[in-house]
């Protein structure tokens, strides 16, 4: 019964398969059924099928997540528009996600004819599959989490890194010098936005000495003369900024844009897929844009630490934490559709222009400032 | 140096952020307005030139409204002894100068906008359709 | 090394091109080397269909030139007509003409930072311009009975007179435009990245434009100082108070800014036309009656026969539409049908302006500076 008494800042369980085993044992069905598999000779099979149904349900919440947010992008969007957005198909429109699968699933699976096909249809599972793998090392609330990486910041930039491969897979697949252009722009897009990206990471680490995730969000705990929690982006805030606008043009969303803009010729690396693979391109942006916005939460916000869950019973914890993360991580991508709606698309070179000439001058000042007052001693 | 400059500010981007949020929050005079068609329908005003109508009391079958009409849409054919309108409603443009140019008032305008049909030959709108009987009281 | 230069077709249907204009560009990686326009996918033949029908009988197709503002384009076939004939128009009916013009031109303007707007990327503006529009075309319906095609200025006058309701909803709708640009301006003035697109972007200056014949909003944006309603006033504008909004700089942005100050002040030249309309002479309901072919003059026409033939000649008469100068040239030898209509539309003439005016530009770039020159298709190709 020590569960019912207030929490007292302490990590409970380590990740979420300690979580299952120890609900298990409250329960009392850990023990045979660990017998069971033991006489087999075959205990570790039993963990294998714990750690698999845990990955099985993020799967469904992310895939359910990024349903939900196709439909919150439309609407709103919609709302700061004066209109409605979807509203026939289900109550509220709710059921428009289906109905676009449905439809992206009936079209004809078009290969074109001199496209290499392996790589064709490679290329979009390329691109899907990192954006999932992103998920491993986040907390998603307190001892929410599936495998605490101790390099958990740099697996997660590694696997962002990925995606230029996957692009120009696809650029180059489908045989149309325009989506080799489109692909060898987005390209240089993203890899000129990697760096700032990184290097503002880097200055977060510098105050927790520890690439672990979870180990950034318990140094976000707590609060200063009582009220204002310890969260990096009161130490940070250009950091912060710079982290925010590269993570918006690592996604691709507008300002920029420009690969998805009508009005430039090249028309995306993405021209020549249809129906399902299609679906694959768009899940993996939305899919990107949850785990960046969760990212951007974890270093910046404080992840799921929030001051009043000292004053919560310890087992309530984990779903409060996880309301908390969920709230935060909703306000940053509300941030990153409100900003759609309201400016124009950046040119491709003002763009580059950008993200070379300005946002990396910026890291590096941010990251020399952060160093030298960290040993000047000012922050304990 | 051109990469220092005060648009580093962003102020303008965070006014337009602003009106953005007005919207969405809808404060002040900021409504919804779409108007959810076809389970909500638009009040047309009176004066809207749609699909015709043609008194039959009134019409006497001069030919002004055939020979005045820009698109040549408009035929007068018999029906039941007497002469009356015929409109093609595929090629007429509802410019209304059929209405301005009857001697007798008898040719009007109603409301209807909702006339798409499957076929070409159903668009010719014949005096059946056309005409309406006004109540004359004794 | 060379790099061969690529050529493009930015083809007839696409998303920014304002309607059904093709252009051929050859391109040095980047940037454009040449550019040609390719016109005519909506040529319908308007000036030889003028020679077939009779002066009230071509009224509809004037309309469909500039299917934005179709009110002054009614009224420049209008003035046409009432100077080869010498007909006098009530002075309600000069009122009302330019009020409808007024509000045209306000729309217009909303349609065209809107399409700007969308190709850029900022999807908002165009929406909230509709909503605008919206009000408008709904004033329009009362009005007249139509939203885009109007057909109601005749020589003489114009077909009916206001009905009830349509001040109150006028006044409202002055009002509540007021506060909307407020917001438009809060939008999109100090954007930086509208900044980083616009400015110093297919800049002409005040020579070349004189040389190419452009008009309007975009001549003013390069520092001339020309519209017609001032140096050649027609109707009754020269009764009323405004002024004309210029700017110097000749690039992109100021051509938007000019029409966002155009705005503005065709809602003040609305107000004053509001508070000093002249009082019809119609005392019943009933008597508003329609217009020119009763035969009967009524407050807002003169007496215009069934048949009409005016006498011999030729006039040319141009007003300031809101995209430019709207000229026609009406030749009539004595029948009732014109011997020739020629059309001078000014986004035609705007338009032979692009070619040198994209040299050395990125195709983003094509796409703001053609977004700002505001073109119809229906009014260029006729």
């Amino acid at each position: 019964m020590l569960f019912l008494a207030m929490w007292t800042g302490d990590i409970m369980f380590a990740n979420t398969y300690e979580l299952i085993v120890f609900i298990l044992n409250y329960i009392g069905i850990y023990d045979p059924i660990y017998k069971v598999f033991e006489s087999f000779g075959l205990e570790y099979l039993l963990r294998i099928i714990i750690v698999l149904v845990e990955i099985a349900a993020l799967f469904v919440f992310i895939l359910l997540t990024v349903m939900f947010l196709t439909w919150m992008e439309r609407k709103v969007v919609a709302m700061v528009q004066a209109r409605y957005g979807p509203m026939v198909t289900g109550p509220r429109g709710l059921l428009q996600p289906v109905m676009d699968g449905v439809k992206l699933i009936g079209k004809e699976d078009i290969i074109p004819a001199k496209a290499d096909r392996w790589v064709f249809t490679l290329a979009p599972f390329l691109i899907f599959i990192p954006a999932l793998l992103i998920f491993i090392p986040l907390p998603f609330g307190e001892s929410l989490i599936i495998s605490d990486l101790n390099v958990g910041l740099l697996y997660i930039i590694a696997i962002s890194a990925i995606s230029p491969i996957a692009i120009l897979m696809a650029g180059w697949a489908s045989n149309n010098k325009y989506s080799l252009m489109g692909a060898m722009r987005a390209v240089a897009q993203d890899i000129s936005y990697t760096i700032p990206l990184a290097l503002s990471a880097i200055a977060v680490v510098l105050f927790t000495g520890s690439l672990s995730t979870v180990d950034i969000v318990t140094a976000q705990s707590g609060t200063w003369f009582g009220f204002i929690p310890k969260w990096f982006i009161f130490l940070q805030p250009l950091g912060f900024i710079l982290f925010l606008i590269a993570s918006i043009a690592e996604m691709g969303r507008i300002p920029f844009d420009f690969q998805e803009s009508e009005s430039e010729l090249v028309a995306g690396f993405f021209t020549e897929y249809s129906g399902m693979k299609f679906a694959m391109f768009f899940l993996a942006e939305y899919a990107h844009l949850f785990s960046v916005s969760a990212i951007v939460v974890t270093l910046f916000l404080g992840g799921w630490s929030v001051p009043f869950l000292n004053f919560i019973p310890a087992v309530l914890v984990p779903l409060v934490s996880l309301g908390v993360f969920l709230v935060k991580t909703y306000a940053i991508i509300f941030f990153a559709m409100w900003l759609r709606d309201t400016v124009p698309r950046m040119r491709i070179d003002q763009l580059l222009n950008l993200g070379w000439k300005i946002m990396i001058p910026l890291a590096l000042l941010n990251l020399l400032v952060t160093a030298l007052l960290l040993t000047a001693g000012v922050f304990k | 140096m051109t990469w220092i400059s005060k648009d580093w500010a962003m102020g303008g981007i965070i006014k337009g952020l602003i009106v953005t949020l007005k919207h969405v929050l809808r404060v002040g005079d900021r409504p919804t307005v779409t108007v959810q068609y076809p389970y909500e329908k638009m009040k047309v005003q009176p004066r809207f030139r749609g699909l015709h109508a043609v008194d039959e009391n009134a019409c006497i079958g001069c030919g002004i409204c055939e020979v005045n009409c820009p698109n040549s849409t408009i035929q007068i054919v018999k029906h039941n002894t007497k002469w009356y309108p015929q409109v093609n409603v595929g090629m007429c443009l509802f410019c209304g100068i059929c209405v301005d140019v009857c001697p007798m008032n008898a040719m009007k305008m109603t409301g209807n906008y909702e006339l798409a049909d499957y076929s070409r030959e159903s668009l010719i709108y014949g005096p059946d359709r056309l005409l309406f009987n006004k109540e004359v009281n004794k | 090394m060379e790099s061969d230069e690529l050529i493009i077709n930015m083809g007839p249907v696409h998303p920014s091109t304002h309607g059904v204009l093709r252009f051929k560009l050859r391109m040095d990686g980047e940037s454009i080397k040449e550019c040609t326009p390719v016109i005519g996918y909506l040529h319908r033949g308007t000036e030889k269909i003028g020679e077939m029908k009779t002066y009230l009988q071509f009224i509809p197709y004037t309309d469909r030139l500039d299917y934005i503002s179709a009110f002054p384009n009614n009224y420049a076939f209008v003035k046409a007509v009432e100077e080869l004939a010498g007909i006098e128009v009530p002075i309600r009916a000069e009122y009302i003409r330019v009020l409808t013009m007024e509000l045209n031109r306000i729309v217009n303007h909303l349609v065209a930072i809107g399409s700007l707007l969308m190709d850029l990327g900022a999807a908002t503006m165009i929406m909230w311009g509709f909503r605008e529009r919206e009000n408008a075309l709904q004033l329009f319906e009362m009005l007249c009975g139509a939203r885009m095609t109007f057909n109601y200025i005749k020589p003489g006058g114009v077909r009916e007179d206001i009905p009830e309701g349509f001040m109150p909803k006028l006044n409202e709708f002055l009002k509540d435009m007021e506060k909307r640009i407020v917001d438009y301006e809060q939008l999109i003035n100090g954007n930086e990245i509208f900044h980083m697109r616009m400015k110093n972007i297919g800049v002409i200056n005040a020579k070349d434009a004189v040389n190419f014949g452009w008009t309007g909003p975009t001549l003013r944006g390069s520092g001339v100082d020309y519209d017609l309603r001032k140096y050649e006033p027609y109707s009754i504008y020269p009764d009323l108070d405004f002024k004309v909004c210029v700017r110097n700089e000749g690039d992109s942005f100021a051509r938007f800014i000019v029409r966002i100050d155009e705005m503005k002040e065709s809602l003040h030249i609305l107000r004053q036309v509001v508070d000093n309309m002249p009082v019809s002479k119609v005392i019943s309901s009933a008597e508003y009656g329609i217009a020119p072919m009763t035969g009967t003059p009524t407050a807002v026409s003169t007496y215009f026969p069934r048949i009409f033939t005016p006498p011999a000649g030729e006039v040319y008469s141009r007003i300031e539409a809101p995209k430019g100068e709207l000229g026609f040239y009406v030749v009539s030898d004595g029948t009732t049908k014109p011997y020739r209509v020629k059309i001078r539309s000014p986004s035609f003439c705007n338009l032979t302006a692009i070619p040198s005016l994209v040299k050395g530009l990125k195709i983003g770039d094509l796409i703001a500076a053609f977004g700002t020159i505001d073109v119809v298709l229906g009014d260029v190709d006729r």
